[in-house]
This record gives structure tokens, C-alpha cells and sequence, in this order.
């Protein structure tokens, strides 16, 4: 994703080489993930929360709605409209995001976030209404659009609000000559390319993918499929945070006491 | 029966059907909101109130018009009262039970029978629970109501009115039952906590905090 310039790196900070007989500088393998952590319902105030750790990346997601339109000119009469909101706290790096407020790259991943979400939400069961996802970066290591849309997914469950499916996805890319998943940031800086992908575990649609530096076709294609492998130990987490926080509903048997018109 | 917890995107079902909490994708039927599947059956956990015509919701009277007024309904859309159907006049902030006689293609309701509301507790809890509040041919209620003596009218939309009786301890019953429903035993516990409470004078009742902010019926004598 190209967080950070190169040039704002610490000059000598970098390694000689990010990948060494096949072990990559954190000593993760080429498909492994960093370590990955999710709880679902996090803040009391919001309709549906999550916080995700992964690696050194700490998100916050929170998604309020749906409610009535304000703007009200942005009002859709056939269908629910989506407010994503991507942001990195001045505190979330050492460098260049010192500054508040949204910057290009914080309105694009908002846009693109957006845009993920309207296709798995059921936008059509709440006309002019809208749902606002806020995604807070508040330390960021690389990866941060993909792990912010992973929480964001699980705060729209944790929310109630009806989807197709809950939105998965990793970054992949290529660090010295090398195909890898889930990049950090210095690979993100210093590999050849990166690509964050988000699917819909159901079907395996792309909900996202975007591309920086350069990658062959074929890499592509590979990227894709590695990514996927990726995704589902991703999907996997997700289920979990979900479960620890539902799946007491579900542990105890029948209690042969409910549905009946009111 | 055995429940399992399925979560949005699972196959709910082979055949198309129309269930709450679920939609129809190439002739299958998958989940939208995490639910409880249990046989054949899916129990949502979560979810937002829709007015569906015929039910009976308690609402605050959030703005008044000249063709009548705008009623806040714990849904994400909003309803009125038409002027044409009542004799009454209603503030803004009355506490209001009333029928969904029409609900339009974009799910806003028109209600009428609008009885306004004195005194006694208003609570809201999530609208997926109130069947288990209610109980199998109102089972549930009408336990809270032997062991309490109080009035308690349960809205579609969530909301509870609860009046005479020991207010307290109806109250403290019905959050249990919003926090621990679904899960196993929950008739018996909420038998027990009613019978050791009710021994109590209802002033050692501690009520606890609402889910929701009250808000108290303006216009109260």
C-alpha cells in the first residue's frame, strides 16, 4: 500500500535483504500471516464495534445506523446509503501522520471501504436511511486497509445489520522476488509491489483490489490465489471473535420457550 | 433441540424461503444477521424493529404537525399519527401505545389507536427478544405478572411498559431476560430470581440501570 514514502524511513533502519532462504525479516515464511487478534463489541455507545490486532496494527471499528439521512439531500429512496470513514489518529506512526483530519489517501481507502460495503450489505432493506462505519487506525504497521475493513465487517454483524456475507481479505504482494502474504510495513515500503485484496468467503467475489508498484500478469493471478489461502485463516478469526462473543446463545439447548405472536 | 450458532453468509437453507434474517441467492437461502438455527428454524439475534402492519409498539411523540404528529418508534424509519384519526391532543414526549394500521414501500408506518401513556416504566430492549419476553402463549409474562402484580405491556418495537405492582422487580426480570435470552434454563432462573425477590419488601428491590436512558412521560399528573 505504500503507507509511507521510502525516504521517511530511518537511513540505515532498513535490512540488507527482506527475505533470507525463504524466511522473511519477522521470521514469518512467504504465506504465513502475522499473529491476529479480533473482539467483537468493544464500544458501549456504538451500534457495533470491533478492534483488530494484527501484527503491530491496532483498529478500531465502530458503525452507528442505520439512521436518518443528514445531509438529507444524500437521502436514496430505494436503499440505505454508506458513510465509511477511514482514519489514521495522529499518534498511529512515527511518521507523516502527525497531522489531523483526513488526507488523500484516508478519503480514497474511505471511498474504496465504501464500496466493499455496499455490495455485502442488504442496503436495499433500509431506504433512506444511512449507516456510517468509522474505521480509526490507532497504531499502524502496514496493511491497515484491509485489517480496518476486517474489523469493520465484524462490527456491521456485531451491529445487526443484514449481510450477504462478512467481508475477508489480506494484502498481498512481492518483496524481493517473492510472492507474500499479509506485508508489514517495511515490506510494504521497501518490496517491489502490494496489493490489498478483499473477498466474499461465500462466493470468493473481489470486493477490492487494488494495486501499488508492479506485478506480471501471472503474479497477478498468483497473488490472487495466495491471497485467498490467506484469507481463509483470516475468515477463520473472524468466526472466532464472533463465536466468543455469541456463542454463549447458542451453547445451551432449547429451552422450548419461544416465538409466539406477540 | 440442538441450537448452533450460524453467522451471515451460512446456508440457512436448500430452497428459497422467506425467513426473517435471511435472503434468497441462486435459489438457496442464506443468513444476514447472526442467528440460532435450530432444525429448520432460524432465530436471529440481532436486528433492527420493522412495523409490520397490526402491531402493537409503544412510541414518543417526537414532533407535532398540523396534520398531526411524527412518533419516534425505536426503528430506523420514521411514523406518524394523522390528526383525522384522533380527538386528543398530544406534547412532544408523551409516551404513546399505539396500532400500525399502514406501513408504505419505504417502511414508514402510519399508527392509529393511540393511547397515551401515565406514570409507571418504560425500558427498551432489543425488539429480537421480545418473543422470549412474551414466552411460549405468553408464559413468560405472565409469570413476571403473578409474582409482581404489575401491568406490563410489551411493544414489538422493544419497548416495555411496566405499571403497579412492584415496578422494581418486574424490571430487574425483564433486562434478565433481554441479557440472558436464548440460553438454557432462563424460565427457571427468572421462577427463582422472582421468588426470592418477591419475598423482599419492594423497597430493597434494586432496580437496575435501564439498557436505554428513561425518558419520563411529559405532561405526568
Amino acid at each position: 500500500m505504500a503507507e509511507e514514502e521510502t525516504a521517511a524511513m530511518a537511513p540505515g533502519k532498513a535490512p540488507k535483504k527482506l527475505i533470507e532462504n525463504g524466511i522473511r525479516n519477522d521470521g514469518r515464511k512467504p504465506e504465513d500471516l502475522r499473529n491476529l487478534k479480533i473482539t467483537v463489541g468493544v464500544l458501549k455507545k456504538a451500534a457495533g464495534s470491533a478492534l483488530i490486532e494484527w501484527g503491530k496494527n491496532r483498529i478500531m471499528a465502530g458503525v452507528y445506523g442505520p439512521r436518518e439521512v443528514f445531509p438529507k439531500h444524500n437521502m436514496n429512496p430505494n436503499k440505505a446509503i454508506i458513510n465509511c470513514r477511514y482514519a489514521m489518529v495522529p499518534f498511529s506512526s512515527l511518521e507523516e501522520h502527525g497531522r489531523f483530519g483526513p488526507n488523500r489517501r484516508a478519503i480514497e481507502i474511505g471511498k474504496v471501504g465504501k464500496h466493499v460495503f455496499e455490495n455485502a450489505i442488504l442496503t436495499e432493506q433500509f431506504p433512506k436511511t444511512m449507516i456510517d462505519i468509522n474505521i480509526d487506525v490507532l497504531q499502524s504497521d502496514g496493511g491497515t486497509r484491509v485489517a480496518g475493513i476486517v474489523a469493520a465487517a465484524l462490527a456491521l454483524v456485531d451491529a445487526g445489520i443484514p449481510m450477504r456475507d462478512i467481508p475477508c481479505g489480506v494484502s498481498v504482494g512481492k518483496v524481493d522476488g517473492t510472492l507474500v502474504a499479509d506485508l508489514d510495513k517495511t515490506e510494504d515500503n521497501l518490496g517491489q509491489s502490494d496489493m490489498p485484496v478483499i473477498f466474499s468467503p461465500r462466493t470468493w467475489d473481489i470486493l477490492l483490489l487494488q494495486m501499488d508498484g508492479m506485478l506480471t500478469k501471472k503474479e497477478v493471478m498468483d497473488g490472487i490465489d495466495l491471497a485467498r489461502i490467506a484469507t481463509q485463516r483470516v475468515h477463520e478469526m473472524q468466526v472466532a471473535a464472533l463465536e466468543a462473543k455469541y456463542g454463549a446463545a447458542a451453547a445451551g439447548d432449547d429451552d422450548s420457550q419461544d416465538e409466539s405472536a406477540a | 433441540m440442538e441450537k448452533q450458532l450460524i453467522l451471515p453468509g451460512a446456508l440457512a437453507a436448500t430452497t428459497p424461503r422467506r425467513m426473517d434474517g435471511c435472503y434468497v441467492d441462486d435459489g438457496k437461502t442464506f443468513v444476514s444477521v447472526v442467528s440460532l438455527k435450530a432444525g429448520d428454524k432460524i432465530i436471529p439475534l440481532k436486528g433492527h424493529y420493522v412495523p409490520r402492519i397490526g402491531d402493537y409498539i409503544i412510541g414518543i411523540i417526537s414532533e407535532e404537525r398540523f396534520s398531526g404528529y411524527e412518533v419516534d418508534i425505536n426503528a430506523p424509519f420514521p411514523s406518524t399519527i394523522s390528526a383525522r384519526d384522533i380527538r386528543e391532543t398530544f406534547q412532544v414526549g408523551d409516551v404513546v401505545s399505539a396500532k400500525v394500521r399502514m406501513v408504505d414501500e419505504v417502511h414508514t408506518a402510519q399508527l392509529v389507536e393511540p393511547r397515551k401513556l401515565f406514570a409507571g416504566r418504560l425500558i427498551e430492549i432489543e425488539s429480537v427478544k421480545v418473543p422470549r419476553v412474551i414466552g411460549r402463549n405468553g408464559s413468560m409474562l405472565a409469570l413476571i405478572k403473578e409474582y409482581t402484580g404489575s401491568d406490563v405491556f410489551v411493544g414489538k418495537n422493544g419497548r416495555i411498559y411496566v405499571k403497579n405492582g412492584d415496578i422494581a422487580l418486574s424490571v430487574m426480570a425483564l433486562l434478565k431476560i433481554s441479557s440472558e435470552a436464548h440460553t438454557s434454563g432462563l424460565t427457571d432462573r427468572i421462577k427463582e430470581l422472582l421468588e426470592v425477590e418477591s419475598k423482599k419488601s419492594p423497597q430493597n428491590h434494586v432496580a437496575p440501570r435501564p439498557a436505554v436512558q428513561e425518558r419520563p412521560p411529559a405532561g405526568m399528573y
